[in-house]
């Protein structure tokens, strides 16, 4: 075993190491760069989009607009039971049909398949 | 109908002596008294029989094997340790340790075969990319959108990979073998199965195999060391919860994802690439037909084959030699070291972060892929210190870029080696 270890470049197995894990590293801090400006950049672009309708009003102190996820939830979850709920309009008149039952040759008993045949013995 | 049945038998029995016996022996012949004969040919057949049945070829390795595929169907279904995975691979491991007379097309390593034709899936690496187009379509980002530097503990635990790799030098391995054996250390299958697909494909088995189980095994592996180097006071750590991302954060998130990421390890391309467009067809709102079917159907279609086959490559005489247990006992240790620099890294974090925006270290755990498997278990460890404090949505974010940041290293790995 030593000797292999001495034969090991272990230089390079250092450098693969400290480049790898520092790549692993910048390529995540980049996207939380990106994602971190995003939403900024996002509401710079709406608040022009409203400037130029004439919907928006600058606001003294105005702090950053935070809605947690678990209350866009429940107002969801709200919704959502408020229109399951919802019934479509009924006539609201309960009445008991009689069900009339007409004699027919094509559903009686009489003409079974059974009652034509001779019974075995 | 019993005349039919006799009938039946007695045919059956006649074409049974005439295979037996290898179409020496017919009725005719039995008839004209070749007695002695055809007894002998009889015996014959029989002998060639028992050549060809597994009881006739079996050995230890292959009884060893065949206990092992037993107990992951057991942990699955006793437990339910990962058995979407383990039920698959088990009964690969048995399919793959049956034991044959080799010729006829039948092993997994026997070219022509159907197993070999399944297995070559795994062997040039198209199985990983599809599983990750599944993964995309199913996983919710929205969590790591919301507060994007939780993916800093998604790259501190990927000092398993680097950890892991180093470990396996010096256990003698060659650097090709080192670094696919490394990917283990990310706690990611279908990673772990491309890399060593491209950098060692005779250790693909024991990479999986090595792979799979401690993923299955991360709510026994991980909740010592959370309970080692978490204080109970860190552990009571509430969170903020997290804001609510709007569409078209999560419709540009595979977008930029895919081009920042791709530009910088380019070598991970087949997995990042399938796992933002399976996340962009779930996000764009249009093609929910296809996000649909890569999250169900078509994970579900290529995790069988995979699980399957994977399992099946365990033949004993290729699986059972030194290099699997060091394999196995370098996949432990690179569980246990891309834990603790997960809840490590997330402890340093809180050194600088205010009070108010202070993390609960346990979700550093989640760094390592294991989707959602890691997350699930700080949850729960997260509720055995406080029953109110739901630490799930939380974990997700260092879970899901725990995922991204292993096949970075794995390209990382591929681009140094290959």
């Amino acid at each position: 075993m030593n000797h292999f270890l001495e034969v090991v470049n272990w230089s390079q197995i250092w450098v693969i190491t400290a480049v790898g894990y520092s790549v692993v590293f910048s390529a995540l801090i980049l996207l939380i760069f990106v994602f971190k400006f995003m939403p900024k950049v996002l509401k710079l672009q709406m608040k022009r989009k409203l400037k130029r309708e004439g919907k928006y009003t600058e606001k003294e102190g105005e702090e950053e607009e935070y809605i947690a996820g678990e209350v866009n939830a429940a107002i969801g979850t709200a919704l959502s039971l408020y229109f399951s709920d919802l019934h479509d309009d009924e006539s609201k008149i309960i009445t008991i049909k009689r069900v009339e039952r007409r004699y027919s040759p094509w559903s009686s008993k009489i003409y079974n398949i059974n009652n034509v045949l001779p019974t075995r013995r | 109908m019993r005349k039919f049945v006799t009938i039946f038998t007695l045919v059956g029995l006649l074409f049974v002596v005439s295979v037996l016996t290898g179409g020496n022996v017919s009725a005719q012949d039995v008839l004209q008294g070749g007695g002695a004969e055809s007894g002998s040919a009889l015996v014959k057949g029989l002998q060639t029989f028992w050549h060809y049945t597994g009881f006739s070829n079996i050995t230890s390795g292959n009884v060893i094997m065949i206990a092992v595929g037993l107990l992951f169907i057991f942990l699955a279904i006793r437990f339910d340790y990962e058995p979407l995975l383990l039920i698959p691979i088990g009964t690969g491991i048995l399919l793959g340790n049956i034991p044959f007379v080799e010729g006829f097309q039948i092993g997994i390593y026997e070219d022509g075969s159907v197993l070999n034709y399944l297995y070559y899936g795994v062997v040039k690496g198209i199985y990983p990319p599809l599983i990750f187009l599944g993964i995309g379509a199913m996983t919710d980002f929205s969590s790591l959108i919301s507060n994007p530097r939780l993916m800093l503990l998604g790259a501190a635990a990927q000092i398993g990979v680097f950890g892991t790799f180093i470990g396996a030098m010096a256990l003698g391995f060659e650097i090709h073998q080192a670094g696919a054996i490394s990917i283990i250390g990310g706690a990611d299958g279908p990673t772990a199965i491309f890399a060593s697909s491209k950098l060692a494909p005779k250790l693909i088995g024991s990479i999986a195999i090595a792979a799979y189980s401690y993923m299955a095994l991360v709510p026994v592996i991980q909740p010592p060391i959370m309970k080692l180097l978490i204080s109970k006071k860190e552990r009571l750590i509430k969170m903020k919860p997290p804001r609510a991302v709007s569409k078209t954060e999560k419709i540009l998130f595979p977008l930029l994802g895919l081009l920042l990421t791709l530009f910088i390890s380019p070598t991970a391309l087949p997995l990042l690439g399938m796992l933002f467009f399976g996340n962009l067809l779930k996000e764009c709102g249009v093609t929910e037909r296809l996000a649909e079917t890569a999250r169900t159907k078509m994970i579900d279609i290529v995790t069988i084959l995979l699980g399957l086959t994977v399992g099946a490559s365990t033949q004993a005489s290729v699986f059972l030699t030194a290099e699997s247990i060091k394999i196995f006992v370098l996949g432990a240790a690179s569980f246990i070291v891309a834990t603790a620099g997960g809840l490590l890294f997330a402890k340093l974090m809180n050194t600088f972060l205010s009070k108010k925006n202070k993390i609960n270290p346990l979700i550093g755990a989640a760094g390592v892929s294991a989707v959602p498997d890691s997350a699930r278990v700080v949850q729960q460890e997260g509720l055995k210190s406080d029953p109110s404090n739901h630490l799930l949505m939380h974990a997700m974010a260092p879970n899901v870029s725990g995922v991204i940041g292993s096949a970075v290293a794995a390209g990382m790995m591929l681009s140094f080696l290959m």
